[in-house]
């Protein structure tokens, strides 16, 4: 520790090294901020954390759980002022856990010019997040439907039969997906 | 707690004729480099932006006395034109609390506690001549007069409904971004960013000091504890702000260029910004808190004429406190739709603050346990600060709990909560450390009956506003409200009565404050006896501009 | 079901009656749109909550009257004047998370408050420097310092050990046969949707001072149109903002959850008895934030299926009884609770 009495010039040099020290400091965690933004993204998809959903490749291979089955609810939001109509096909489907499944949304462009949206999405209960395996969805890719135009959009996606050994899932009956659909404003470019 | 050698007492200042030479006045105001002088420039701004924010927690106390829209249609006219609707007079009320907020967080109690105490003592008290970087103390003064200002500013600019920032000292997307157009909202998280930048400087200028600037033999484990608090704050700013500084950053862009970080429609997520501000916002609290635990310890040293029991042990809960600070955040999202693992953690984690702020309140007693206690204005703002600060953690503690904050969350229970902590907790600390060291910074004694009186009067006053809203937050009242139903009146009425009473103890202590200046006895070096051991009471009052020209040795 | 649905084609008007209560209309205007005979596992397109075309404006004459607007009861529900302590409970995680507060935490918090309160008491009169002059020079004692770490640390697992559990309840999910309800949160007002029921979207707004004092409800607590839930059943309410965040929030049944846009939020609910629950948005959402209350009407099970049906709504997996019931059946006479 600082005992022996520094010569000013010394001092003004450790003050220096430091203030640099602290600087970098600081910057980080500048930097930590800003690199929260995909560390958000990255923890949330690897956890499924906030009811984020997983992925997975065409060609992914589950094994079904016979005889476990899980209620799946399908949510649809438009945001305000939007002229779409957003649905999905059927309000809820009861699926074999493990098995692929395929859910439709249906929009409607209800106006009179082409419209263009994009959509987010997440998955109740939280703690079912993680196991809702999307292999294919319509979610964050631009759709553009033409004046009176509508389009069926397909969900393909499994639960993953880990559910089933997971103890905080023991009482999920069913699990929602929901879907919210947005304008793509001029200018506002989806990150 | 530190044997000071005699030899250097205070007369070494007129061994040298230039050591109390000061510059003409603007020189000495305006582009001050010494810590005395940019800690009173401090102080000054503190109690001017305390009046400010003070004065808006009345106009909220007037207006909530009864149920029923009173005065803010009134206000809401005289701001913005007679044409003002009653969205614009409610859009007014989240101005109010927007700003109060704002206004007592990082322009009163953070410049009050830092940049006034903290740059009085904290070079004197570790025997250092001055700060680090005294032009960077002076830069970090000088960036809070413009934050103020545009802060200030953004009131008479629009902002969504009606004028001025509406969105809470939190800030949260996406009211803050979609919800929330024109200026204003632009020129308040300017005006955190530069106060943010001020405190970022602040902070590398305390930690340098603190690391390099000591006086021989004053090892880190001798250091008084304000000097440790203030250590321990200034860590705490270094990492928590710059976390805002993005944060805050990100919404401006959000919100001006197009950017979606906090925007579910081009894949962000509002929570994100929950996630980051509370990161910086719990630290934060303790950056309020942390200084007042650092002045009460002097003080019930000083005034039980004892050292401080378990110094170690106080300074370590200190860290403890900070570093836990770091990894309780998301209480503050209880109902935000987290997992139950996720609510379990943050439950845990924030009841375990609870342990090492125990020992913090069970030193001070056991400080005081076998003194000789002089019932001095100061000690009896510190122990007052103590008795608060515990009833302000144990409400803590419920709201710790995940479950039982789904019904107390974002209501006044919380409102109560923080209100013991921050405006009982750290506002007692302020008073408590401005009593303390008003004769070191002046060189005249305050009114001591005058010091009682305010004592007396404002803990009457604060209890009375504060108390009560623990029952309102009980009994269902969300924060953040123009208006409530009849069933509210009994305690907001009380509350308001209270305000009156707290208001009528500032008005003691401003006389106080002007007779003292004006007309207060002189003060000697040190005023407090064999109790004050710290290097500040071993010069005279006030010290002399450049002081321990010759270093004084600790042993 | 056909038949169902085609009565219910007709509308609410028929029943002015009924809902004559202080004169104000008590169903909810924004009627509903045509339901079309369709299969009640697809929902029909009609329904979907938010097309931005607005509801359809058909005059709706409905054949079952909605059960009249409950009364609420003085002080339940709501807070009470004056009051020191939470509201009544009327859910079961309310009642475990009441106990918790009532019983563990509120003493506990009172005792270590007033055990610091007599300590500082004690020392400030024993040892104030008239009766004790000298002081002593003691700054250590690991015993006592290893006691208050030790003991809080054993106070918050008590502490812990109930509130860990009492969060395991909150989360426990609803049964999937649990009535499902869509609540929207808007600036400033709240949206109610029934999506198993074929119920689309009507609105709540505030109800204006002299309407709530008319109708005997405390002002700023009581919106036009409540949401209407069945009592002693499952309820499964998600929660989503439309614009900003919002917060659901009915303190009477512990219910508290963030309505955020973007994003989807599940709350299970378990209401005991019948009777008007109240509540208010309890996120900051901008100027009208005070003022878009919530109400939850919980009725018997067979009076919100009366609802359901003179919503022009369909019954899905719930008992017959009230399809049966005649519309004569429509009053109610004893709704007390």
């Amino acid at each position: 520790m600082a005992t022996l009495p520094p010569s000013p010039f010394d001092r003004d040099r450790r003050n220096r090294r430091t203030l640099v020290l602290m600087a970098v400091v600081g910057l980080s965690m500048l930097a930590l901020g800003f690199a929260s933004v995909p560390l958000y993204r990255i923890f949330c998809e690897r956890t499924g954390f906030g009811g984020t959903t997983s992925r997975a490749a065409v060609d992914v291979q589950v094994r079904a759980a016979a005889g476990h089955t899980m209620s799946i609810r399908f949510d649809s939001n438009v945001q305000p002022g939007m002229p779409w109509q957003f649905y999905p096909e059927h309000r809820t489907d009861t699926v074999t856990i493990g098995r692929k499944d395929m859910a439709i949304f249906i929009a409607k462009n209800l106006s009179d010019r082409p419209v263009t949206g994009t959509a987010s999405f997440n998955v109740t209960p939280t703690q079912a997040g993680g196991y809702f395996t999307k292999i294919q969805c319509f979610c964050f890719t631009q759709q553009t439907l033409q004046p009176g135009e509508e389009v069926r959009m397909p969900v393909l996606y499994y639960v993953d039969p880990k559910i089933l050994d997971d103890p905080d899932n023991r009482d999920t009956q069913q699990i929602t997906l929901s879907y919210t659909f947005y304008p793509v404003e001029q200018g506002k470019k989806a990150s | 707690m530190t044997t000071i050698t005699a030899d250097h007492h205070g007369d070494h200042a007129h061994d040298h004729h230039d050591a109390d030479h000061k510059p003409a006045f603007f020189q000495r105001w305006f582009m001050s480099t010494n810590h005395k002088d940019i800690g009173t420039l401090y102080l000054i701004f503190a109690i001017v932006a305390g009046i400010i924010g003070g004065a808006i927690s009345g106009l909220m106390r007037a207006e909530l006395a009864h149920p029923g829209i009173q005065y803010l249609h009134l206000w809401a006219q005289t701001m913005e034109g007679p044409s003002a609707t009653m969205d614009q007079a409610y859009h007014l009320w989240n101005v109010l609390i927007t700003a109060h907020g704002l206004i007592m967080v990082f322009f009163m109690v953070m410049p009050a506690m830092i940049g006034g105490f903290g740059n009085w003592f904290v070079p004197i008290m570790i025997g250092a001549p001055d700060m680090a970087f005294p032009r960077m103390n002076n830069v970090s003064f000088w960036l809070l007069i413009p934050a103020f200002a545009l802060l200030l500013g953004s009131t008479f600019v629009p902002g969504g409904t009606g004028n001025g920032a509406g969105t809470g000292w939190t800030v949260y997307a996406p009211l803050s971004t979609s919800g929330s157009a024109g200026p204003a909202v632009d020129m308040a998280i300017l005006s955190l960013h530069i106060a943010g930048a001020s405190s970022i400087l602040g902070a590398i200028n305390f930690i340098t000091t603190i690391l390099n600037m000591r006086a021989p033999g004053m090892t880190l484990h001798k250091m008084p504890l304000f000097v440790w608090s203030v250590l321990v704050t200034a860590f705490l700013l270094l990492l928590a702000l710059p976390v805002l500084a993005a944060a805050i950053t990100m919404l401006l862009t959000d919100r001006n260029f197009g950017t979606t970080f906090y925007d579910a429609a081009g894949g962000g997520d509002p929570e994100l910004y929950q996630h980051l501000f509370w990161f910086f916002g719990h630290p934060e609290v303790y950056i309020m808190i942390l200084p007042g635990f650092g002045i009460v310890s002097q003080i019930v040293s000083t005034f039980s004429r004892k050292p401080v029991f378990g110094y170690l042990g106080m300074a370590y809960a200190m860290v403890a406190i900070g570093v836990v600070g770091f990894v309780v955040w998301a209480h503050h999202m209880f109902t935000t739709g987290m997992s139950v693992n996720v609510k379990m953690y943050f439950t845990a984690a924030t009841m375990v603050i609870a342990v090492p702020t125990g020992i913090k309140i069970f030193s001070w007693i056991a400080t005081i346990w076998g003194g000789s206690i002089s019932y001095k204005t100061p000690m009896v703002w510190a122990l007052g600060f103590i008795f608060l600060f515990t009833v302000g953690g144990v409400t803590g503690v419920v709201l710790a709990n995940g479950g039982v904050d789904d019904v107390l969350h974002d209501t006044y229970y919380v409102v109560a909560h923080f209100h013991y902590v921050l405006s009982l907790g750290a506002v007692f600390g302020l008073f408590a450390g401005f009593y303390y060291w008003f004769p070191k910074m002046s060189g005249r004694m305050y009114n001591e009956f005058l010091g009682h009186l305010h004592f007396w009067v404002f803990f009457a006053g604060v209890n009375l506003l504060f108390f009560p809203m623990h029952f309102l937050g009980l009994s269902g009242m969300p924060r953040r409200y123009p208006d409530y139903p009849a069933a509210f009146e009994k305690w907001n009425s009380v509350a308001t009565n209270g305000y009156m009473i707290m208001a009528a103890g500032m008005v003691i202590f401003f006389i106080n404050l002007i007779w003292s200046l004006a007309a207060g006895k002189k003060a000697e070096g040190n005023p407090w006896g064999e109790g004050a051991t710290t290097l500040e009471w071993t010069l005279p009052s006030p010290p002399p501009f450049h002081q321990f020209e010759t270093l004084p040795v600790v042993d | 079901m056909k038949k169902v649905k085609s009565l219910v084609l007709a509308g609410l008007l028929a029943f002015a009656p009924a809902l004559a209560l202080n004169g104000q209309v008590l169903a909810q205007d924004n009627a509903v749109a045509a339901a079309p005979a369709a299969d009640n596992a697809a929902a029909p397109a009609e329904s979907a909550a938010n097309a931005a075309a607005p509801a359809a404006e058909a005059a709706p004459v409905a054949k079952v009257a909605a059960p009249p607007r409950m009364k609420p009861t003085e002080g339940i529900g709501m807070p009470r004047p004056g009051e020191v302590t939470l509201q009544e409970q009327f859910s079961p995680t309310g009642h475990t998370a009441r106990w918790l507060h009532d019983v563990l935490l509120l003493p506990l918090i009172t005792i270590i408050s007033i055990f610091v309160l007599a300590l500082m008491l004690y020392v400030m009169v024993r040892y104030r420097r008239s009766a004790n002059p000298v002081p002593s020079k003691t700054s250590h004692n690991t015993l006592i310092e290893v006691v208050w770490t030790v003991l809080p640390v054993v106070i918050l697992l008590v502490v812990a050990v109930p509130s860990i559990g009492l969060l395991a309840d909150q989360y426990k999910p609803a049964p999937k046969d649990a009535l499902t309800v869509k609540v929207t949160g808007y600036q400033w007002y709240w949206g109610y949707e029934y999506p198993d029921n074929a119920i689309p979207e009507y609105v709540s707004n505030l109800l204006p001072e002299d309407k709530a004092k008319a109708n005997g409800e405390p002002y700023l607590l009581a919106p036009d149109n409540r949401l209407v839930l069945p009592a002693g059943r499952p309820v499964k309410l998600i929660i989503t903002g439309a614009d900003v965040i919002h917060a659901f929030a009915v303190p009477s049944l512990w219910l508290k959850m963030d309505a955020v846009p973007g994003r989807l939020n599940e709350k299970s609910v378990f209401i005991e008895k019948p009777g008007v629950y109240y509540g208010q948005c309890s996120e900051l959402c901008g100027a009208r934030h005070g003022f878009m209350p919530i109400a939850i009407e919980a009725l018997p099970p067979e009076q919100f299926d009366q609802w359901v049906l003179s919503q022009g709504g369909s019954l899905k997996g719930a008992t017959k009884t009230a399809q049966a019931a005649p519309a004569a059946a429509a009053v109610v006479a004893d709704k007390k609770i």
